[in-house]
């Protein structure tokens, strides 16, 4: 019996071999779901229900995948799903009273898994009008429960969108500039300046940053489109350019550089996971660039305009979503389109993000 | 030109008082019902059509949920959360979505 029994363990541990990680993809949709896709079968695994609005749908990522925290309720809550079980293991409601408290897309979890962190903008309602409040940096710790409160408040920098956290703490803000704030502090500083940087021919960037992505590279990394002048005069127009901006989240490094001529509009992109030198950006046409040669290697069109992408943890392929019910598949070398996943309910994803975690 | 709204006026007073480094065009950063310059429902930023949303449903929703456009699109952040209930497919159930009016306490 134990000789069986150990023939049936080393056979199990033979013919199993290690366990293959592989690609969850986490969204939400109308008209209150958080969806979970085995991402390299086009799999539907898991439909939460979130209980809530799930719109504009930002989602962020506890480190290890198994929670997702989405801010619900029209940017004023914070729900955590355990995207295994379904289960809600966090909620916070952020407005009180007649104070309204909204983030706009400003959602991060730090990297040991510990803290969650919000910028809430409050309105005071008053009779006769709204009273603009100091916007808020919030910190809450992830074990807080269903009736969450931020552990530390601090003031934040007015117009703050998506967040990224890095291994050394900081918390990584997109606003006006790309700040850094110390969660314990609140120390802010500029990481990467925009509408402060020193380009005499530019003009001021435009920035569009709903989609918190770029975990797959590790990186917190926006677009950015600027016009560039023939001298600082700024009378006469030289180009219309796309540039990228990045932080490294391990190292806290930074770098901002234009890499194409403004073509087409890209809403969102990301870098390969295995060449950072290859980017991908999305809108009606799937771009791939080469941001070290400043070349365009291939462009196709899309069946509809798609917000957001995201790609696979070996690079190979690259998913579009947000906008409908549908998020396609494309292989990553050729942008031919291989596969798509439908979203169940039939439910339009409009602004959510697409989140890509490993599970074993 | 005649300022329309009140965030004109105060443009408007902040240019005659030589408060103009005060004002931001929100160029960097812009949702949540904020006054925005980006170009996008009725023209592309290249001044045509072609970099529209296509089909425009596919950018209804994104929107009106954010409150990207509040005079062009209704605002399902504030002012009309429920403007798309019933109606989780703008392809599909756009002729369920009807215009909307500011109520009788808003007037």
């Amino acid at each position: 019996m134990l000789k069986q029994s150990l023939i049936a363990i080393v056979c199990t541990v033979v013919f199993a071999g290690p366990s293959l990680a592989r690609d969850l993809l986490v969204t939400a949709a109308r008209p209150g779901n958080l969806y979970v896709f085995e991402a390299q079968n086009r799999k539907l695994i898991k439909d939460c229900d979130l209980g809530s609005s799930p719109v504009p749908g930002v989602i962020a990522m506890s480190p290890g995948g198994k929670v997702a925290y989405v801010l619900v309720n029209l940017w004023q809550d914070v729900v955590g799903i355990d995207i295994e079980t379904c289960e809600k293991v966090f909620f916070a409601k952020q407005s009180e009273g007649d104070v309204t408290r909204r983030s706009i897309a400003s959602l991060a979890v730090s990297k040991d898994g510990k803290e969650l962190y919000t910028v809430r903008n409050p309105v005071r309602k008053h009779s006769d009008r709204l009273e603009v409040m100091p916007a808020e940096f919030a910190v809450y710790d992830t074990n807080a429960g269903l009736q969450a409160e931020p552990r530390l408040v601090h003031e934040a920098p007015r117009r703050s969108t998506v967040m990224a956290t890095d291994r050394k703490g900081a918390v990584y803000v997109a606003g006006h500039d790309i700040y850094s704030i110390d969660p314990a502090t609140g120390q802010t500083d500029i990481a990467i300046a925009n509408a402060s940087w020193n380009r005499p021919t530019y003009s001021p960037p435009d920035v569009l940053a709903f989609w918190p992505i770029g975990s797959q590279n590790d990186e917190f990394m926006l677009l950015y489109t600027a016009a560039i002048f023939a001298d600082e005069t700024k009378s006469e127009l030289a180009d219309f350019v796309w540039g990228y901006q990045s932080v490294d989240l391990t190292t806290g490094e930074s770098v901002i550089e234009d890499f194409t001529s403004m073509e087409v509009l890209m809403f969102s992109a990301v870098r390969s996971p295995v060449d950072q030198s290859k980017l991908y950006g999305v809108y009606t046409q799937l771009s791939k660039h080469d941001v070290e040669t400043k070349e365009l290697i291939k462009r196709i069109d899309l069946p509809h305009t798609y917000y957001v992408i995201n790609i696979s943890s070996d690079g190979k392929e690259i998913y579009v979503g947000g906008t409908s019910d549908d998020i396609g598949v494309y292989d990553a070398e050729s942008l031919e389109r291989i596969g798509e996943m439908r979203i169940p309910s039939g439910g339009d994803m409009s602004v959510s993000t697409i989140q890509i975690v490993q599970a074993k | 030109m005649k300022p329309l709204n009140q965030k004109a006026e105060r443009v408007q007073r902040a240019a005659a008082t030589d408060k103009m480094d005060e004002v931001r065009a929100m160029q960097t950063i812009t949702a949540g019902c904020s006054a925005t310059f980006d170009p996008g429902w009725e023209v592309d930023p290249f001044g045509g059509v072609a970099a529209l949303c296509q089909p425009m449903e596919a950018d209804l929703y994104g929107c009106s949920d954010p409150c990207w456009w509040p005079a062009q699109v209704p605002d399902t952040m504030v002012s009309h959360p429920k403007w798309t209930s019933g109606a989780d497919n703008a392809g599909k159930d756009w002729r369920s979505l009807g215009s909307v009016f500011p109520s009788d306490s808003e007037t």
